[in-house]
């Protein structure tokens, strides 16, 4: 951990020393969980019981069909959903929290704060530009002070991360003006802003073709490789998936050992 | 913070939204400009009431009072009057140099005194030029000569060289609009034409009428006209003409008289006819005997207040001053009981248009506000459907940590931004729109032929032109209110957007 470069200014003594105690404990734990789409009077289960555990600085890929409910998966382990109610919905632990316990404002911190969204068709703000887009995480992270006091600093992290990500001539473009590999480029920078955590990718190359999305990975594995990120990536791609340590598959809502 | 930069991207990106400033702009430039005029054509009315008839009134209509000039003299010594004048009011009928007749309200002034008054000589039209007028591009108008000077000085005189005899004599002062000679040009602004002053006269006849209230004779006279004046009112410029005092009071009877008695029995005169029958039967006509002075009465004397005077305090002063002199003077003067002492506001005939004019600017505001609340509903559909197209960002925000009150904060600040777009700028669309109404209007009245301002109809020949910065200010914050109003649901649909739901938003 000590490794990963100290631009935030949020990182307190107290997070560093909680990191180390939990630090063979899973971070982000899914315990038996049910998810249940309602449609109409019809209930559809996607999830029926998925439990899985990602280790600090591990990368696991879900592997699964589409339609099996990976994108639901994540978004609860992102704490953008909730699973059904309790008793029986089952929870997800962040570092032995479980973010049901979580008031509206700790979610909120939780997403700003502990992980990071990738996101299959980019989502970038089309009013922003690249260098926007980026500091947007940081933005909502920050109250305006902090952020003021902080500008220089998150620029300049802002301005790394595209570089890293060979984006550093495009800072002043829109989204439309970029093609798809570099729009997933922004949002991945975009992700990595608050030095999250964990990312969650939903099939971060899905929409790209096979040589831009390797070009992508490997600058995220190389990424990885500095800073030791913990990644939970969605994918229904077989070779994608091989880039990651481990690989678990969802399948009849339930997680199953790859 | 993220809202500030959206915010600022929004506005200069986004078309729709602007449509929405547009509409804030308009309400709040149709309010302001409605507010300003009517309220300038309130104010301009109570402005132009006081210029003609001074603070306070003193009035004994028909019969008038005696002993004015000592009432006058009372006024004139107490601290909180600035000066005092007395005139003569009379209904009249004018025959002008253009052969036409008309009735009128005639005035008797003193025009010096009535000037300390009324400020009568800002009014007096015709006067030297310093430099040609706009529209003159010959520079031969006879107001650029220095002989002109004697025409404004002959209206404060209310004296002029009677054309007929050439002598100096009582003079009359026209209102501007009395003469058919004076046109309204295309556009409907008024511009006086020179009249033949010094050579042109008009007949003006009055109705004396007897303490007992019995018309005497009807009294008619030929006065020099000398100039024209104009306060600006319509109703005053077009009936009212003002003459000499003295001139006035003796066509009317009321001018100083020596008072007579004529001896004799009353046995021997039953008629009273100062005719008695001596002993042959031959009239003996019995030599009238003075028994004293009947003194000049008017029917009115004007009271202007020094400077920070109320009208209210020297009526009450005036009232005061009144008994004390009428004590004096016993049943010579009008009771101070029944004589009424009123403020210009009060005088029965301003209070009821004022108070109409005031309440007809209360309703179309009301109209005009509640019109404007369409700028509401105009913000509201269109952030709904903005919130709707932007469903997806707001899914993203909610992503990466933004809360749902910074989502409302968004569209709420959105609409405050909007709002404050659009009502600055209505703000100042309307200060030159009413600033150049004048100009516009003529513009309107020359090109469309669309005259809305009649003067007949609002009294005033120009429209007011000052925009108040009080009612600026509240016009605006009312449409940045309005523009927030607006905002406010569909900022709290954004804040309620499941985030899940927001990102699968096709
Ligand atoms: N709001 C919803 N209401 C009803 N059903 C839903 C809703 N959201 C998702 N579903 C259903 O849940 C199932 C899982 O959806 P999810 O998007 O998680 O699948 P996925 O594994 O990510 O698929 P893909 O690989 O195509 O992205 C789908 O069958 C979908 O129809
Ligand atoms: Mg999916």
């Amino acid at each position: 951990m000590s490794d990963r470069p100290a631009t935030t200014p949020t990182e307190t003594g107290l997070h560093a020393a909680q990191r180390r105690t939990d630090a063979d404990a899973p971070m982000l734990r899914a315990i038996d969980v049910r998810k249940t789409y309602r449609l109409g009077r019809v209930n559809v289960p996607v999830l029926r019981g998925a439990s899985m555990d990602v280790q600090r600085g591990e990368w696991v890929a879900i592997l699964g069909a589409s339609g099996s409910g990976k994108s639901t998966l994540l978004h609860l382990l992102g704490g953008l959903d909730r699973p059904d109610a309790p008793p029986g919905g089952g929870e997800i632990r962040f570092e032995g929290t479980g973010l049901r316990d979580m008031s509206r404002r700790a979610l909120d911190q939780y997403r700003r704060r502990r992980v990071g969204f990738i996101f299959q068709f980019y989502h970038l703000l089309p009013e922003l530009n690249v260098m926007e887009n980026t500091l947007l995480s940081a933005m909502a992270a920050h109250s305006m002070g902090a952020y003021a006091a902080n500008r220089g600093g998150l620029r300049a992290r802002a301005e790394s991360l595209l570089g890293a990500f060979g984006l550093a001539e495009r800072l002043r473009h829109r989204p439309a003006e970029l093609s798809g590999g570099e729009r997933q480029r922004v949002a991945i920078a975009r992700a990595l802003m608050n030095e999250p955590d964990v990312l969650l990718a939903d099939e971060p190359t899905g929409n790209l073709d096979r040589k831009t999305g390797d070009a992508i990975l490997d600058r995220v594995a190389a990424l990885r490789g500095e800073t030791g990120q913990t990644i939970v990536m969605v994918t229904h791609d077989e070779e994608v998936a091989r880039r990651a340590d481990r690989v678990v598959r969802l399948e009849d809502g339930v997680v199953v050992r790859g | 913070m993220y809202q500030t930069l959206l915010i600022r991207r929004y506005l200069t990106s986004r078309i729709m939204p602007l449509l929405a400033a547009l509409a804030v702009l308009l309400c709040t430039a149709m309010v302001l400009i409605v507010w300003s005029v009517m309220g300038g054509f309130l104010n301009m009315l109570l402005a132009s009431g006081r210029t003609m008839m001074g603070d306070v009134l003193i009035s004994w209509p028909v019969v008038g009072m005696a002993h004015y000039q000592e009432l006058i003299d009372d006024l004139e010594a107490d601290p909180l009057v600035l000066a005092a004048t007395p005139i003569v009011e009379s209904p009249g009928l004018l025959a002008t140099p253009d052969g036409s007749i008309a009735m009128v309200q005639v005035i008797g002034i003193d025009g010096r005194g009535y000037d300390r008054v009324t400020g009568y000589s800002d009014a007096v039209w015709w006067r030297n030029l310093e430099k040609p007028m706009p529209r003159d591009t010959d520079g031969d108008d006879p107001r650029l000569h220095a002989d002109f000077t004697g025409v404004f000085e002959d209206a404060l005189r209310m004296s002029g060289r009677d054309p007929r005899t050439g002598e100096d004599a009582p003079a009359m002062v026209l209102g501007v609009e009395v003469s058919q000679l004076n046109q309204r040009v295309p556009g409907g602004w008024y511009e006086p034409r020179y009249l033949q002053l010094r050579t042109d006269s008009a007949t003006l006849s009055v109705l004396p009428i007897s303490a007992r209230g019995v018309a005497i004779d009807v009294q008619a006279r030929s006065f020099p006209i000398v100039n024209q004046f104009r306060t600006g009112i319509y109703e005053v410029d077009a009936r009212t003409v003002l003459v000499r005092l003295d001139a006035l009071q003796e066509m009317l009877g009321m001018a100083a008289a020596t008072r007579v008695r004529v001896p004799g029995s009353a046995d021997a005169d039953p008629l009273g006819l100062g005719v008695t029958l001596d002993e042959r039967g031959e009239p003996v006509f019995a030599q009238p005997e003075i028994v004293g002075a009947s003194p000049a009465r008017v029917t009115t004397v004007l009271v202007r207040a020094q400077d920070g005077v109320s009208a209210q305090r020297l009526r009450d002063r005036t009232a005061e001053i009144y008994r004390d002199f009428a004590q004096r003077h016993g049943r010579a003067v009008p009771s101070p009981d029944s004589i009424p002492i009123l403020t210009w506001e009060q005088r029965p005939s301003i209070a009821a248009f004022i108070g109409a004019v005031k309440k007809e600017t209360g309703l179309v505001l009301f109209i005009f506000g509640f019109i404007s609340m369409t700028s509401v509903f105009l913000v509201l559909a269109i952030f709904w459907s903005m919130v709707s197209e932007k469903t997806k960002d707001i899914g993203v925000l909610r992503a990466v940590g933004a809360g749902r009150a910074g989502v409302a904060w968004l569209y709420l600040g959105y609409g405050l931004a909007i709002g404050v777009v659009g009502a600055t700028l209505g703000g100042l669309l309307a200060l030159v729109v009413v600033h150049n109404i004048n100009p516009i209007h003529d513009w309107m009245g020359s090109t469309l032929g669309l005259v809305v301002w009649d003067p007949s109809v609002y009294y005033f020949f120009e429209i007011p032109n000052r925009v108040e910065p009080s009612k600026a200010i509240m016009v605006m914050c009312a449409g940045v209110l309005f523009s927030v109003a607006g905002a406010l649901l569909p900022a709290i649909k954004a804040a309620h957007m499941d985030p899940v739901k927001a990102l699968r938003f096709e």
